[in-house]
């Protein structure tokens, strides 16, 4: 339908894209470097050679596919990335980041490259492994075979192309029975060089039955960090640094075995001139239950795609979104649910605050085919649009077959009850205190479900902080 | 109705699949610019029109046929159809009373099942009674000339008004528009025409009854609804076909234009022959229906209840121009068997103030496929718009698939959007209760079913809510147990 939008902007650059992809995954695989064991070697290069083979094939997106017609590329692929990812880091710039409750179960990677320095894995229960995958053992690493780049929906363009360099990743597997009380980090620096880098960080995550853990997955760029909060003003107007543009391209792949609980907390804080294509894949087994908590504050342009397959009956599924945006970024949620069996649930809860130019698109599929009877799938989406030129695309979709179900979704776009300002006002509150708190209320939804304090008290005061200095810029 | 009529109906699921024997001119099959031009001067048309048939024509040449919707079908070959067919010798003398008219039509309302009462207040219809491609007769039209308002068929229009038309058509759905829509307008050979002058409330409902019965022929109508400033008209149609085993192409294009505080209400019962349990034949119906709110506070509100056709690809609009315009949609769809079903509505708000409202009821039994797509936009300068979408699915039976693809675009901060949907389907103690009551299965999942489609049947004309209930019973039939 809808066949009046223009598409005319966007054909000129189909001619020149396969090329473009090309110069990608050329970068890929420069990038990839054999790794010593020659087992585990062989098989990575399987997983790259198919991956590689399955890019040749397609051509980068444009609106005209319906995944991405909301989300224009084009402004990413005026940069030519290079995958040259080296840059140090000293560990008091990091020590900002890290959060106290997970202070030895950390993880760090700069530009996509595991950094021994600036991690800390020193306590951790026997059965379970925080690691990167090139230190793994070849026993070890074996057994990541029927997991790693094994999820479904591998041949998607960004995750094919990450998986098309894959030679490090940060493994956290948890054995049989594993309760891991303390949060684990994974913290993924950018760090802009000269030239525009493309990192493309990798992670996965098993836990096996019955276990339980809790994984942070944080995405943010040091030059913004040491600057932090990220104030949402394009340096660009301020005149202040010049623009570093950069492309995250990550993939975190989730496997919940039966019984087994996953709790995953994504934070998005990607720098005003980054770019972040996003993919978290999701496999969840019998009884099991996963969590996500996915916070998009930062970069020009993101994506996340957050797929999950239900393949066991009774999983629950629980994923909560919250975008916050401002300047001339654009935020995109694509996710999407997919089950096999019956019994299952999902509640999903996804919420975006839109401020001046920015643009936020949603598209929350749920499919329910004839064998998942008595599915019970809730999906709400709403906006809060700040700004008249403020704009927002959202499109819900169910695709159910089977009859005795229970599913329903929805989607609001709405501003600041005015009745809501004025009963505040009338209590002495001046208008931007009186903004403030409703905003901060409607944010506060999201962020009280991160279950890791320390990272909800950053994240609630990078948001107002955020929009104190977007005030002072105005008054 | 007593049990042992409901019980016939049961056999006898599609009652409208006869064929009429009658002697009908129809035109060789293809299509080329010859056959427009044929078209034309068969029709006696003003120049004007060719221009537009064949403007349109090359721009269909040019487009490609859509896919992005959820239906399959086996690719259609244009030059396999007939573009032109008429009953022979009707032109000239028109039938001025409903008795006279093609008997199909009376005997569909007694088939209904619709007391002799009930039927006699049709009487208060005028009817244009298009069969095949050609309007055969158009009833009330002494009465509501009286009134001003013009009631005929379109190709009368273009002898008698031709102004009118010249300045409408193609107003609101462009030749270019889309696919099905070009090629309509390219080969269009009959439909609708209403005119409402300024100030006029039309006295009584217009109904145009749709009837395809040559075997090879597609049909192609044309409807325009023009409402000048401060009107009201409430407009309804039907359509029926016979059973055939191939595939029959229905592409129609209603365009409607309200001006400033005029209304328009435009109510439609589709039964097209849906093919048969096995998906064999049926009528494709692709239509394009738009309405437009050019003038302040004017109002267009569509009704519409779709229980037939092998797929239906359907998304009347609304595009709310002037400011404060209001724009309805309610729709109830019905799919059984092996039926495709694609509709939902588009909402494209402009102006300030605009409001819009959506009720959709999807009903999907059998091995069927209902879809609802729909679109509200907010345009930058739409302040202070609203919108409220709902809609619901009904899943009977566990082979029927109910899908709902809402695009939602927001381009200011001063809009409020609502959409809601759910999907269930009849719970196992709502039947258990009915059976305490000694009510049967299949009474209590229609009496339900009617429950579950109230909101839309209270904006149907009265006449035909009750039938619109009773259809939609009897295409439940046997999908239950």
């Amino acid at each position: 339908m809808n066949a009046q939008t223009s598409f005319s902007s966007k054909e000129i650059q189909a001619a020149s894209s396969d090329q473009y992809l090309n110069g990608l995954l050329k970068q890929c695989q420069g990038q990839a470097v054999a790794l010593q064991d020659s087992e585990t070697a062989t098989w990575l290069q399987q997983v790259r050679d198919h991956a590689s083979s399955s890019l040749a094939q397609s051509s980068m997106p444009t609106k005209r596919d319906e995944e991405w017609r909301f989300t224009d590329l084009s402004p990413l692929m005026q940069h030519d990335f290079q995958a040259d990812g080296e840059a140090s880091v000293a560990p008091s710039t990091v020590e900002g980041l890290t959060l106290p409750e997970a202070s030895t179960t950390r993880l760090v990677f700069v530009n996509g490259v595991y950094s021994h320095q600036l991690s800390d894995v020193t306590d951790l229960p026997k059965g379970v492994y925080v690691g990167n995958l090139s230190c793994m053992s070849a026993a070890h690493t074996y057994r990541l075979q029927n997991y790693l780049a094994q999820q479904e929906g591998s041949e998607e363009l960004f995750t094919a192309l990450n998986t098309a360099s894959l030679t490090d990743a940060a493994v956290i597997w948890a054995a049989p029975n594993q309760i891991v009380e303390t949060p684990i980090h994974l913290l993924f620096l950018s760090v802009p060089g000269e030239t525009p880098t493309l990192s493309q960080p990798r992670a996965l995550v098993v836990a096996h039955t019955s276990a339980s853990l809790e994984v942070i997955e944080q995405y943010t760029s040091l030059s913004e960090s040491e600057n932090r909060p990220n104030t949402g003003e394009l340096p660009a107007r301020q005149g202040e640094l010049p623009a570093r543009p950069y492309l995250t391209n990550a993939v975190t792949e989730i496997w919940a075995e039966e019984n087994a609980q996953v709790t995953h907390t994504r934070v998005q804080q990607e720098s005003q001139q980054g770019f972040h294509i996003g993919k978290s894949a999701i496999t969840q087994s019998r009884d099991s239950r996963y969590t996500c908590n996915a916070i998009s504050f930062g970069a020009r342009l993101s994506r996340h795609n957050l797929d999950v397959f239900c393949h066991g009956s009774q999983s629950d599924t629980n994923l909560n979104g919250l975008t916050v945006i401002r300047g001339e970024q654009l935020s995109d949620t694509h996710s999407a649910i997919a089950y096999t069996t019956p019994h299952c649930t999902s509640d999903q809860l996804h919420k975006c605050i839109i401020d001046d130019r920015a643009h936020a698109v949603f598209n929350g599929k749920v499919f329910v085919p004839k064998a998942a009877q008595l599915t019970n799938a809730a999906q709400l989406n709403r906006n809060l649009l700040l700004s008249p030129k403020a704009h927002v695309n959202t499109k819900p979709q169910l695709q159910i077959t089977a009859d005795n179900v229970q599913c329903s979704h929805g989607a609001t776009v709405s501003q600041l009850e005015a009745d809501e300002l004025f009963y505040l006002r009338s209590r002495g509150l001046n208008e931007s205190d009186a903004r403030n708190l409703l905003i901060d209320a409607f944010a506060a939804e999201m962020l009280q479900r991160i279950p890791t304090p320390s990272l909800r008290k950053t994240l609630s005061a990078s948001l107002r902080e955020g929009r104190g200095q977007k005030a002072e810029g105005r008054g | 109705m007593t049990a042992t009529t409901a019980k016939n109906l049961i056999d006898q699921p599609y009652k409208y699949g006869f064929v009429t024997d009658v002697e009908s001119d129809t035109i060789p099959k293809g299509l080329n610019e010859d056959v427009i031009r044929m078209i034309s001067a068969k029709k006696n048309e003003p120049e004007f029109m060719l221009d537009f048939r064949l403007k349109a024509y090359r721009q269909w040449q040019k487009m490609n046929e859509p896919n992005w919707f959820h239906a399959s079908y086996s690719p259609i070959d244009y030059q396999d159809i007939s573009y032109y067919s008429a009953p022979k010798n009707n032109d000239s003398e028109k039938k001025q009373s409903l008795d006279e008219v093609d008997p199909a039509l009376l005997e569909t309302f007694e088939k209904l099942g619709l007391p002799l009462s009930e039927q006699k207040r049709l009487s208060n219809v005028a009817v244009d009674a298009v069969f095949d491609s050609v309007s055969i007769a158009t009833t009330f039209k002494e009465k509501l000339a009286k009134e001003g308002v013009i009631f005929c068929s379109i190709s009368e229009a273009l002898q008698e008004y031709p102004e009118i038309v010249k300045k409408y058509l193609g107003s609101v759905v462009p030749v270019g528009d889309n696919f099905f829509a070009a090629l309509n307008s390219a080969v269009f050979t009959d439909g609708s025409f209403v005119y409402v002058p300024k100030g006029v409330t039309c006295p009584m409902e217009l109904s145009t009854y749709f009837r395809i019965n040559s075997g090879e022929t597609g049909q192609f109508e044309r409807t325009l609804i023009v409402a000048e400033d401060s009107s009201h008209v409430s407009y309804l149609e039907g359509c029926t076909a016979p059973m055939y085993d191939t595939n029959q192409l229905h592409a129609a294009v209603v365009e409607l234009v309200a001006l400033d505080d005029a209304e328009i209400k435009y109510s439609t019962t589709q039964n097209w022959f849906a093919g048969d349990e096995n998906g064999k034949g049926g009528i494709y119906n692709f239509v394009t229906k738009r309405g437009k709110c050019q003038g302040k506070n004017s109002k267009i509100s569509w009704t519409q209840v779709e229980t037939g056709s092998a797929i239906t690809l359907k998304y009347p609009s609304c595009v709310l121009v002037g400011d404060n315009s209001v724009g309805e949609f309610y729709s109830i769809a019905l799919t059984n068997n092996m039926q495709q079903a694609d509709t939902g509505t588009k909402m494209v708000h402009i102006g300030k103030n605009t409001r819009s409202k959506i009720i959709s009821k999807g009903i999907s039994a059998g091995n069927s496929t209902n879809s609802y797509r729909g679109l509200v936009k907010m345009g930058p300068k739409a302040h202070g718009a609203r919108n409220y979408s709902q809609c619901d699915s009904m899943l009977i039976g566990d082979n029927a698939e109910a899908n709902t693809f809402p695009y939602i675009q927001v381009d200011n901060d001063t809009t409020k959007v609502e959409h809601e949907a759910s999907t269930s389907k009849i719970g196992e103690d709502q039947l258990f209760y009915f059976a305490q009551r000694g009510i049967s299965e299949e009474d209590a999942v229609s009496m339900m079913v009617s429950g579950f489609c109230q909101e839309v049947f209270n904006q149907l004309p009265m006449e035909f809510a009750s039938e619109a209930d009773k259809l939609l019973s009897l295409k439940l039939e046997n999908s239950v147990g």
